[in-house]
Formats: C-alpha cells, structure tokens, sequence
C-alpha cells in the first residue's frame, strides 16, 4: 500500500482549498462559453478557467500543479528518480485544431506534456503522457501505486488536465437535442455533460515516506467493457470496484463514501447508480459528486475528485452532490448527499473514473 | 521489475517491400483503406487509418486467418490487457471536426466520428474487437510511446493485473500528421504480446530504462524505427523477436528523452 504525500488542484473554482470550499457552499462554476461561439458548436456553456496562456493551456496548468504538489510533498529523492504520469483525455488538441487553422508556433512535441514539465523540478524523470479520456488520472493512481509498491520508484507523480476541444464541443453540440446549463449529476432533470478545465496533480510515496500524508492510497481496479465506444456497461464498472475491494482486502460496507464519476448523462448517471447499489448495498455509502460545480474536467476529474475524497477524510464534512435538486427515480437506492453538506467522519472513500471507450478505475483511499 | 516472455509479434507496413534493417521482411500489408480485405467489413465504418492498421497487425499477431464472413467479437477477457501507443492516429479527424464547426457546418460533422476526437480510441477499439477487458491504456508520449508501452506493460504483468498484454503501436500519415511531425513520417503499425516469463521462455524483453544518451546502453548497434515515431518501440520490440537475435531496441529523441530495452533469445544464432 502506498500514500499521498500531497495533492494539488487547479479548477474554474480555483485551487483545492477554495474547490472544496465551493463546493461545501454549493456553488459552482458554468458560465458562458468564452473561447469559442457557442452557435458554432451548440453548446452554451462551460466550466472554463478565466485565463488567457499559451497555447499550452493544459500543459500549463498541469506544470504549476506539479510543481505546487512536488513543493508539498518535498521528497528527498535522488535526482531525475520520479517518474510522471500525466494523464489526459484531450492533450493538447486544443492548440493543434488553431494550428490546423492557421496559428503558429506549434510543435509536434506540444501534443504531449514531456515539454512543459523539463526544467521545472530535478527530482523528476520520464514524463508518460497516457490518454485514458475521463478516467486517465484513476488509472494512473493503480500504475504509481504498483511503482511504489514494487520499488521501482521511491515517488511517483501521478498529474492530470484538461482544456476544451472544438472538436469534443462540436460533438456533444451534434448529438444534443438541448442546450445543457450546468451538470446535474443523478437529478431527474439531468440534461448531459458539459465540459470543463483543469488541472491536478499527486505524489505517491511507499507507507512512511510522506511527512504529512493526506491519506492511503489503498488500490485501484481497472478495466475495459470490451463493449461500446462511448457508452458505459454495467459490467465493466462492476469488475473495476470489485478489483478495487478484492486487492484492498476490503468488503463494500466498509466504504463510508463515494466520488461519483457523476457527469450528468442520462445512461452514465443510471448505470452507475446501479452497479453502486449492487455492489456497495442498497442504500450503503454516502455518495456526492463534484462535476456540477467544476465541469467534466476529463483527465484531470480523477484526481480532483480524489483531492475533495481527501478533504471530506480529513475534515469529516462530505459536500452535497453539486447540482442534484430532486434524484431521477432511475438512480434510486444510493444515498445521495442532497442540497447542504453532511458531517459525517468517512474513514474509506471510493473514488469512481469512467471514459469513452469503457475504460474504468476505481479507486479506494483511506484516512492517513 | 523482471523480464517478460515475448510470446507473439507482427508488422503491418503498407508500402515496405523488402527487409526491414535487421533483416526481417513482415510481409505484404494492405493499406488502411482496404483493410476489410484481412479484417472483413464489419466494424470498419468510420475507423481511422492508425485503428485499421493497428486491429490488422493485432490481428497478424494473433495468427488469425483473413476474416470471410461475419466477424462476432469474442465475450471480454478481462485478464488480457491492452496496451497502445499512438501520437497522431486522431489529430487529421479532430481539426477537420474543428474546422468544419468553425465554417459554421456544425450539422456536416458526423456523430460517428464521437470515438475519434477522443486520443484512446485506438486502444478501445482493439479491446472492443478482438474482446480484451484487462485494463486498457493509451500512450501518447511522443517518440518513446512504443517502448513506454512495454514499460507499462511489464508493470501490469508484475503487479498482477493481466495474464497477456496486448501491445500495440499505430501511426498514420496523412497530410496532417506530416505536417506536424515531419515529412519522413510512415504509416504503420506493430504488435507484441507480452506475458510473463517462465523458466523456459525462449525470448524475453528485458525492463525498460530511460537513457539521456541513446548510444550509452549495451549491447551496442541498437534496432530503431523513427520515421514510424509512437509505433517505433513497437515495432523495434517486433523486429528484434522476428530476427531471433539477442538486440538493444531503442526509441526516443532528444526533446521527448530516449528509452531502451534489450530483447534476448535463448537460442542466439
């Protein structure tokens, strides 16, 4: 088993802190579309970060998240011995579609994030950019994990971000038959995803290693439907949790709380309700989820939802799921924390990360 | 982390006539766009030319006949694990979604294309057809990703999450994708299976490490495949097994860092 030595967010509410804060108030962050008209993609609105950078957005976001949770931590590492693993659904298409349009300064080595993170920090060695869409930071936490645990690493930086495409706008602007708002997660008026940015980033250290670890890190269980392109299948979900409980040692009752992968979809939503009821208990732990107030953030969503998983560890308060007024009935037997925030000591939190092409991980994180 | 047993391999290369450097000549290859002629046509609408040329090499490595009649995908076996690697298999359909929504033609972009503005649909679309539901990954790391594939790959192995991993590396080379990454770019694809080794394994893949210097790691006279950029480790690992040598095999460059392995077969010649 392993631990978190820090954990760093960067979100359209701002850092960790002020996220969690956000939440536990239940606000959050649609706005407007500000980068791209929304005629031209039907999509109104957003989870965007107010921030003008270069055309690294992600990459920015991602390097300053790394170097905030590196300083955190302060491993004492030999140089160039931490691996990171940057996780992503999108890279940095974002820059190449106004490439493609015209704008300069592009390189093929901007794609991936090996470039923004040389220089920033000596301990740090090879970057992987690994594209897992929604759930690449899930599966990155069972690779660092398994790094740690092995000794082939003393640290490992697991990191994440996201931007906006127009190209993923266009599509979710093609298919929709409404504008969605903002994110309604298990709500009977849910009416699809929207997009958001952001950024986060954790270190991963062996048991005993971390000098104020944020919690344990305890396993993750991945797996692929082997199904659908782009819907979720009750199967392959169950496996990843059931993964999860078994390399944990740890039965479903023992969870106290879940971070939904939540994002508002009509099939995500019930599926998900569903394999959480079947395997974790009729109305078993209590289950929040953060996507209505920070957007779908893709492949950084794994690791906020692990940062605010983290949160509700340390300080015993779980935030309402952001954006639930009234549960659909489709998504009943779960209990849905609704409208203010629970006191409520969770001791073991599950944190669920879905993506296109049913690739799935869930994982299980302890109080420190 | 240990050695792993090199179990199967291919190369799908459409326009390699001839012997690869190190000897080894794959065989003929058709082109992404007629590769319903291996794969038959199910399954193939809207897939891009990395993803069809990654399920044909996929496809060679497992030692299936060209497909005739209907293909059904086997149920999921979730102990066998993807993993991919690929840089440019998506960039030519997300600009031209991008540029077409930006002429104001949102309703002339195709829902179909949905898994293709998505960087992992080449690893999903192998899992979905060939029924593989171990854990699935995509590397998009640059001119490494072939060779960060294995790495993760062994790591799977070691920490027990599959019994096979499917490795597999694919690239295009349309005029986007040259654009970006340069002219000499080649369209291909490679796969290796990997599984763990036993005490008669006759041909091994040695851990993956990282070099600063790629002529630094022995043996010397490394096995290399640049112009295929993310499939090269791949295809390198591919081209090591087929020559039933003992090799480095290196990928990388100078901006994205260098990795090597070595390759070793029991029965040197």
């Amino acid at each position: 088993m392993a631990t978190i030595a820090a954990s760093a967010v960067r979100s359209c509410l701002g850092d960790g802190p002020a996220t969690f804060a956000a939440l536990l108030a239940g606000r959050g962050g649609a706005a407007p579309l500000r980068y791209v008209d929304p005629d031209l993609v039907n999509v109104g609105a957003a989870y965007e970060i107010d921030e003008e950078t270069s055309h690294r957005r992600a990459g920015t976001w991602l390097a300053a998240c790394v170097v905030e949770a590196l300083r955190q931590a302060d491993p004492r590492v030999p140089r160039g011995s931490v691996p990171v693993l940057a996780g992503t659904g999108l890279r940095e298409l974002g820059a190449a579609e106004k490439w493609s349009a015209g704008a300069a300064g592009m390189t093929v080595e901007d794609l991936h994030f090996t470039g923004v993170l040389r220089e920033t920090d000596d301990r740090l060695g090879p970057v992987v950019t690994v594209c897992n869409a929604c759930s690449a930071t899930g599966h990155l936490l069972a690779l660092a994990q398994d790094l740690v645990d092995s000794g082939a690493a003393p640290a490992v930086v697991v990191a994440g971000a996201d931007s906006l495409t127009v190209s993923m706008l266009a599509m979710i602007g093609r298919v929709a038959p409404d504008r969605t708002e903002r994110i309604r997660p298990f709500d009977a008026d849910r009416t699809g995803v929207l997009l958001g940015e952001g950024a986060a980033a954790a270190v991963v250290v062996p048991d005993g290693a971390a000098a104020a670890p944020l919690g344990r890190l305890l396993a993750t269980g991945m797996s692929c439907d082997a199904a659908h392109e782009t819907a979720p299948d009750a199967g392959g979900i169950a496996r990843a949790m059931r993964e999860a409980l078994d390399r944990s040692g740890r039965k479903g009752e023992e969870v106290d709380l879940v971070l939904a992968h939540g994002t508002g979809t009509e099939l995500n939503d019930r599926v998900e309700a569903r394999v959480l009821r079947e395997h974790l208990g009729e109305n078993g732990p209590l289950v929040t989820a953060i996507k209505g107030a920070t957007g779908h953030t893709s492949g950084a969503s794994a690791l906020m939802s692990l940062d605010v998983a983290l949160r509700c560890l340390a300080t015993g308060w779980v935030p309402p799921v952001a954006g639930l007024d009234r549960p659909a009935a489709d998504c009943g037997g779960v209990r849905l924390v609704r409208s203010a925030p629970v006191r409520a000591r969770p001791r073991l939190a599950q944190v669920d990360a879905f993506g296109f092409g049913g690739v799935n991980a869930v994982t299980l994180v302890g109080a420190a | 982390m240990r050695a792993v047993a090199i179990r199967a391999w291919s190369a799908h290369l459409p326009g390699q006539s001839g012997p690869l450097p190190g000897g080894w000549s794959p065989g003929p290859a058709c082109p992404p766009e007629r590769a319903a002629d291996l794969l038959g046509r199910k399954g193939l609408l809207y897939k891009q030319p990395a993803e069809r040329l990654g399920l044909c090499a996929v496809h060679r490595a497992l030692g299936l006949a060209p497909v005739t009649g209907r293909w059904t995908p086997p149920e999921p076996d979730p102990r066998t694990a993807v993993v991919a690697s690929s840089n440019l298999g998506s960039l030519e359909t997300v600009c031209a979604v991008a540029r077409t929504a930006g002429a104001g033609s949102l309703s002339d972009v195709s829902p179909l294309d949905a898994p293709n503005v998505s960087s992992n649909v080449l690893a999903s679309t192998v899992a979905i057809r060939f029924g593989f539901g171990g854990p699935n990954l995509m590397v998009c790391s640059g001119h490494p990703a072939g060779l960060d594939a294995m790495r993760l790959a062994q790591l799977l192995l070691a920490a027990g999450r599959a019994d096979r991993v499917v490795v597999v590396g694919a690239e295009p080379a349309d005029e986007t994708a040259a654009a970006l990454a340069g002219a000499d770019l080649r369209a291909g694809a490679a796969c290796v299976v990997l599984e763990p080794a036993a005490e008669d394994s006759a041909l091994v893949l040695h851990p993956v490490h990282d070099h600063a210097d790629p002529e630094s790691c022995e043996p010397a006279r490394p096995v290399r495949f640049g112009q295929f950029y993310g499939a090269a480790g791949v295809l390198a690992v591919a081209a090591a097994a087929a020559a039933n040598r003992t090799a480095r095999v290196v990928a990388g460059s100078d901006a994205d860092g260098w990795r090597c392995a070595v390759v070793e077969t029991k029965g040197d010649r």
